[in-house]
């Protein structure tokens, strides 16, 4: 592994400081791909065959993935429109009876397709063409075992459409449809008779793949054209960054040529599948009108196809006006937004793919590549780190953020959150809302506790009066420890540093024991000396002062560690020459004492305020936010947030905004301190 | 470049300590509860019977006692990701939470016919469905009830007037005496008033309706006991124990974890909560927490689960859970056994549940506690009036809830 440890000695001996030196030296090393005589015509032309080759590649695949969810959509609405077209046929049959049989078994299907109906009542398959139901599987019978699954989906669509119709939202799916392991995909929708939901219909069709596959013509012309062009440019021109401009805007024709080649592909798919979807309609609504006729259906209300395009929650899309025909302002202001999207989608493509020409042209990338081979020990050393940091660190880190942008809540915990996206909306509520106290009747202050500034006031008292308390009692007890010749000493030591040792629940549960109003050890205590016991928990005050008593406790500790430390590596003759000079005790303790213990200090009360701001435990055991909410700190704030209210974007946002807190405080303090070290 | 080929070597050996480890035996069904002592042992009593019947079919059940403070998140997160049991047994009030989160609790109206659910005391059963489907079996249940000092209180009081006078006499603030003891802080306890004047935190939407009248005359009769001086203040569970210990509270409001605390000189006995004169007579209702059995959804095994189930909320293991576990069954059946209706603690838990009504199981429940206790806290010490204090708990809940509810 060290072989070539001798040769890059030099500039090993300066690894991290040296990367800027080394760079600047880089070019006139002239290593093996490095022609710095000949001009680097060869990076112009492989910058640019990679950014437009992957950018191609990039937008090719975005448009076949586009053209798939085209065809998806397409056979999705059609299926949507045969399934509601069903419902309503079943629904006017009463949900139940011969006539459904017949209606099910009239209703046009694709090849290999096939419906069922259940009814609720009696747990019974109603009806079915599918082709396992025959011979004595024959409907209608009661549903199997097996076939549990069938009913629980339709409970689930009643439960569906009663918690929608309660809540008067649109909140949960009234069809539900899945693509099964087969490849085919069924959808089902509820039975609804006189307003109550009786049944389901499933309506199965097998796999169809209707969207035309996009030929590689295209997206080969656009790569090769602009890189011949180049090609007979690079050799033309001299100067490297004319070479890169004439690159960068062949780049941009190649990439916009396609852009307007895709754009009118997915137009046309558009186009293609309204028509489809508007014939489906169509057709199937003039066969519901004759199977109407035929079993002498319910005709009021009177039939109306236009609503069965419809979404998840059974409203009509609106597409198509309700003759069944594609409406053209409805049309055109979709094919803008898909239009829209598509272009957003293929700028962003540009910019990256510029990104890489300009790095690979501008030789960026050649002097990345000599340093990592030139440390690639130091990368290898750090790579597993990193790859744990991403995984650990970064990745919750950056999926926190985002879920602090979205409305995540228990209820929606199944979508994606590119559908929950709200915005700032939950940092302008909780950093727009200020109505953090009123005045009551009575003239007195009332505060709103579950108001973020009140906590965030909370718990910059609970921070500034723990490190406070930490720092004074260690001090003062490291003081005292630090008297020469005191006996016993090491056993002084090991008692003070205990609580410390302890694990913080246990000793936070202790306390809590300890505050008891009726057994606890402090009211004894009082009660002792003819006082009477407090209710600790039940006002603010007091119950913030058992945080506080328990915190302290823990904290003292550290502090008292680490001025002990320091204290001892004060030199004794110091205080010689100081009282030489005729410093009594106090004034050696401000000029001696005190400034020799500030490197040691600071960086603890730097590190202690950050742990007392986020001391979770502490509070969640002591007091747990009693009463009501007024010893909340902003993280267990954002606790109850998350997994009481169970609004999971909502406490995202929250956390972010005390890591902003942190964050601001941090450099702040780092400022200072480096200041405090120049000094 | 050994070193590589050690590391080569470990991540290997990591990568085949995460193969899934095959499972054999032909049924085990796994049931998790957070049962201890007596409890457990009669619910094992009751798994080892029913593991000898089915021998021959080779079901086998095994149980895991799980400590109860982890009890409910452990289920939230194993569960779903189908590394969970195939049963457990939890109370109500998270059933809806674990509903909406998915793939936790399995819908049992499938399996579920007349027979099974005629056999339970329907409210308890109530207590199992969620928005119209019913995801498990009523195994036990537990509600507040009255319990007296006989010595103190010869016959139970009926009425809320009888109450009234009955503990006016018994009561002497100076001295540390109360008629009446219970946590009426709490908004648990407080629910038997409320609901026995026809009120409640929900409306049949699900619509929190924190300030209704009917919650607002049940907080204001609370307040009128306490300004009668029959009630202590600032009433701690702990304080409530040690004053009916001494001989000083003369009738308390508690449920079946109280009789624990009771000790041994006291004679105690058990009445139905009296009826509300202020309210033409109608009877105060706790709230009750039915613990169900629930058949996981991502289980294997669900029919010979629901089978368990079944067997576990029989009368037969109903009985010993009863007798030997000292538990209220849901299983009506149960309570026509004499050898039950002797023990007082059931008697009296049997005799309060037909006026009890089930705590909301829907996961916007846990939004009230908060608001509740402040709104009661503020009552209480004065600071609001009853109108006031729930007006803006009725807030506090509702923007919760609407903030849950996001409409699309």
């Amino acid at each position: 592994m060290s072989q070539n440890a001798p040769q890059q000695s030099p500039s090993a001996a300066g690894t991290v400081r040296a990367s800027p030196n080394h760079d600047a030296t880089a070019p006139s090393d002239p290593g093996p791909s490095g022609r710095s005589g000949g001009g680097n015509w060869g990076r112009v032309l492989v910058g640019l065959a990679l950014a437009l080759g992957l950018s191609l590649l990039l937008a090719h695949g975005l448009l076949v993935r586009a053209q798939a969810d085209r065809g998806a959509e397409r056979a999705q609405r059609k299926s949507v429109v045969a399934l509601l077209g069903l419902t309503d046929l079943v629904q006017r049959a009463g949900g139940t009876g011969d006539a459904v049989g017949a209606v099910v078994a009239g209703w046009p299907r694709p090849q290999g397709g096939a419906a069922r109906v259940i009814a609720f009542s009696g747990i019974k398959l109603e009806a079915s063409t599918f082709p396992e139901d025959t011979g004595d599987k024959a409907a209608p019978r009661r549903l199997s075992r097996e076939e549990k699954p069938l009913y629980d989906r339709g409970q689930r669509l009643r439960a569906a459409v009663e918690t929608n119709s309660e809540e008067g939202g649109a909140r949960k799916s009234e069809v539900e449809s899945e693509t099964l392991p087969s490849g085919g995909r069924l959808l089902s929708a509820p039975v609804q008779v006189d307003g109550q939901v009786v049944g389901s219909v499933e309506w199965f069709t097998p796999v169809l793949t209707e969207a035309d596959p996009i030929s590689w013509g295209p997206a080969l012309l656009a790569f090769l054209l602009p890189l011949a062009a180049c090609a007979g440019a690079v050799f033309a021109l001299s100067r490297q960054g004319a070479r890169v401009a004439v690159a960068a805007v062949l780049f941009a024709a190649g990439l916009g040529g396609y852009t307007v080649y895709s754009l009118r592909t997915l137009d046309a798919e558009l186009r293609e599948t309204e028509e489809a979807v508007s014939a489906e309609l169509r057709t199937r609504g003039e066969t519901a009108q004759k199977l109407m006729a035929a079993h002498g259906l319910d005709a009021e209300p009177a039939l109306k196809p236009g609503a069965w395009d419809a979404d998840a929650m059974r409203r009509p899309l609106g597409q198509l006006t309700d003759a069944g025909v594609p409406d053209a302002g409805k049309l055109a202001e979709r094919g803008a937004r898909v239009r829209g999207d598509a272009g957003k989608a293929l700028g962003a493509l540009g910019v990256l793919g510029l990104a890489v020409l300009l790095f690979i042209g501008m030789g960026a990338l050649h002097r990345t590549v000599a340093t990592a081979v030139e440390f690639r020990q130091a990368y290898a050393y750090v790579a597993p780190a990193m790859v744990g940091m991403v995984l650990l660190v970064f990745f919750p880190f950056a999926y926190g953020i985002t879920l602090s942008f979205t409305d995540a809540n228990l209820y929606n915990s199944s979508q994606p959150l590119s559908e929950l996206w709200i915005g700032l909306k939950n940092y302008t509520d909780i950093l727009g809302d200020f109505s953090f106290a009123k005045t009551a009747a009575d003239g007195s202050l009332v505060f709103n506790y579950l108001n973020f500034y009140y906590t965030l006031l909370f718990t910059i008292l609970w921070t500034v009066t723990n490190v406070t308390i930490g720092v004074t009692v260690g001090l003062l007890l490291a003081l005292a420890l630090n008297v020469p010749n005191l006996r016993l000493r090491p056993i002084y030591r090991v008692l003070l540093i205990l609580p410390w040792a302890m694990p913080n629940y246990i000793t936070a549960l202790i306390w809590k024991g300890m505050f008891h109003q009726q057994f606890g050890v402090v009211n004894h205590v009082i009660r002792m000396f003819g006082g009477e016991g407090l209710a600790w928990f039940d006002s603010p005050l007091t119950a913030f002062f058992t945080a506080l008593a328990t915190n302290g406790w823990l904290s003292f500790p550290f502090m008292m560690v680490v001025s002990l430390g320091a204290l001892q590596s004060i030199p004794g003759e110091l205080y010689e020459a100081a009282r030489v000079d005729g410093a009594n005790r106090w004034q050696q303790f401000t000029a001696i004492t005190l400034p020799a213990l500030k490197p040691a200090l600071v960086p603890a009360i730097i590190l202690s305020v950050v742990w007392t701001f986020n001391m979770f435990n502490i509070i969640f055991l002591v007091t747990g936010g009693d009463p009501g909410g007024s010893t909340e700190i902003l993280v267990t704030q954002a606790y109850k947030f998350a997994f009481e209210r169970y609004r999971h974007g909502y406490a995202a946002a929250y956390s972010t905004v005390i890591f902003g807190i942190l964050l601001i405080y941090s450099m702040v303090q780092n400022r200072m301190s480096r200041a405090t070290e120049a000094a | 470049m050994t070193n590589l080929r050690t590391l080569l070597a470990a991540l290997c050996l990591c990568a085949v300590g995460l193969l899934p480890v095959p499972s054999f035996a032909a049924t085990e069904l796994v049931l998790w509860h957070a049962y201890r002592a007596e409890e457990k042992a009669a619910l094992e009593k009751v798994v080892a019977e029913y593991n000898k019947a089915n021998e021959a079919k080779g079901v086998k059940v095994t149980t895991l006692a799980v400590p109860y403070d982890a009890y409910a998140d452990k289920i939230s997160a194993t569960v779903p990701r189908g590394k969970g049991p195939d049963l457990f047994i939890f109370a109500q009030d998270r059933l809806g939470g674990w509903i909406e989160a998915g793939n936790t609790v399995e819908p049992i109206d499938f399996f579920l016919d007349d027979a099974t659910k005629k056999r339970f005391i329907p409210t308890t059963m109530d207590a199992m469905v969620y928005r119209g489907t019913t995801y498990g079996l009523p195994l036990n249940y537990k509600v507040i009830t009255l319990i007296y000092n006989k010595k103190l209180v010869p016959t139970p009081p009926k009425t809320s007037g009888e109450l009234v006078t009955m503990a006016k006499k018994l009561s002497d603030a100076k001295a540390g005496r109360f008629g009446l003891a219970y946590a009426y802080g709490d908004f648990y306890y407080h629910a038997a008033v409320m609901n026995g004047f026809g009120g409640g935190v929900f409306d049949a939407k699900t619509t929190p309706t924190m300030n209704s009248p009917a919650n607002v005359k049940s907080v204001e009769q609370v307040l009128k006991w306490k300004k009668d001086g029959i009630l202590p203040a600032e009433p701690s569970s702990a304080l409530i124990t040690s004053l009916f210990n001494e001989g000083k509270a003369a009738m308390v409001f508690s449920g079946p974890w109280f009789v624990g605390e009771v000790a041994k000189g006291v004679d105690y006995g058990f009445a139905r909560l009296p009826t509300l004169d202020e309210n033409k007579g109608t009877p105060m209702k706790p709230w009750m927490t039915v613990e169900g059995v629930y058949v996981a959804a991502p289980s294997k095994n669900k029919e010979a689960a629901y089978d368990f189930a079944k067997f576990l909320t029989d009368v037969g293991a109903g009985k010993t859970l009863a007798l030997e576990g000292r538990q209220s069954p849901a299983n009506n059946a149960v309570y026509a056994d004499p050898k039950v209706t002797a023990d007082p603690l059931l008697k009296a838990m049997k005799d309060q549940v037909d006026v009890a009504i089930p705590m909301p199981n829907v996961p916007e429940m846990s939004m009230v506690w908060t608001p509740a206790t402040s709104a009661m806290n503020s009552v209480l010490k004065n600071t609001a009036t009853p109108k006031a204090a729930l007006d803006v708990a009725q807030k506090s809940v509702a923007k919760d809830v609407a903030g849950l509810r996001t409409k699309k």
